[in-house]
């Protein structure tokens, strides 16, 4: 009889527990995180091929392949050493560019940094990424409403996402 | 944790336009590592950088997990004098933020 109760009694309290766990995490997820994340784009982030990424990234995946936008990576240039720190380079002539996304094809997430560029910033821009294995490193820009895209195959030694 | 002041920023005047060079301290975990027990290590990683000259925003960047350790990041700005005022925000996937702030050489 005793032992019925304390049951009964720790059903009340554990769903009275969760009840209050959810109603506080609700409650943060509307407040906190929201406010500090609301532009990271995480299904571009999470997608797991450069077409999904580029499509919830940008909306579209067609691209120009274009000469206007240079692209260094790796010390020596298309051979790193090192996976975990890959040196990037980013140049272009192209004017008004809005955006610029850096994805590297072979990584369980792709795209690995994106950019809202004002007209205040010039280009080139460099950065640091990692690469897994050997695999296509691919910068795409998007200016004037088109997106203009370049790649470059580079060859790991040591990974860089373990 | 709190704000972190280790990051470093620094602005220099080149030939008429402002270079920005940024590092930042942060492990950059991407949530797949392990550590020496063969636990996996939990993500963690900056994912919005917010870039100011004289209080107007003029660069955000979105990082996933592929950012290197301790990110570094270099551009530069159209113009600009001695002086101005460049100052940076970053937030992690933990909610962990920093603060950077310089003045153009």
């Amino acid at each position: 009889m005793v032992k019925e109760v304390d049951q009964h009694r720790r059903q009340v309290l554990k769903g009275a527990i969760s009840a209050s766990t959810i109603a506080l995490v609700a409650a943060s997820g509307l407040l906190l995180p929201q406010r500090l994340l609301a532009h990271w784009p995480k299904n571009a982030f999470n997608a797991e091929t450069v077409e999904d990424a580029l499509l919830a990234l940008l909306d579209e995946a067609e691209v120009a392949e274009d000469s206007a936008i240079s692209f260094k990576v790796g010390t020596p240039p298309s051979y790193a050493v090192n996976g975990a720190s890959v040196p990037v380079q980013i140049l272009s002539e192209l004017e008004n560019i809005e955006r610029i996304a850096i994805l590297v094809e072979k990584n369980p997430f792709p795209l690995a940094m994106s950019l809202d560029v004002t007209e205040a910033v010039k280009l080139p821009f460099k950065t640091m990424i990692k690469i897994r294995e050997d695999s296509n490193v691919i910068a795409i820009v998007r200016a004037d409403g088109k997106l203009y895209k370049t790649s470059r195959f580079v060859e790991v030694d040591i990974g860089g996402c373990g | 944790m709190g704000l972190v002041s280790k990051d470093r920023l620094r602005a220099k005047l080149k030939n008429g336009d402002t270079t920005v060079r940024v590092l930042l301290s942060h492990p950059m975990h991407t949530g797949r590592a392990k550590n020496s027990a063969g636990e996996l290590i939990a993500a963690e990683f900056i994912q919005d950088i917010r870039c100011w000259r004289n209080d107007v925003e003029i660069l955000t960047m979105k990082c996933g997990t592929a950012t290197a350790k301790n990110p570094y990041f270099s551009f530069q700005l159209v113009a600009g004098k001695a002086g101005d005022k460049i100052s940076l925000r970053w937030v992690d996937n933990l909610g962990t933020k920093g603060l950077a702030e310089t003045m153009v050489k």
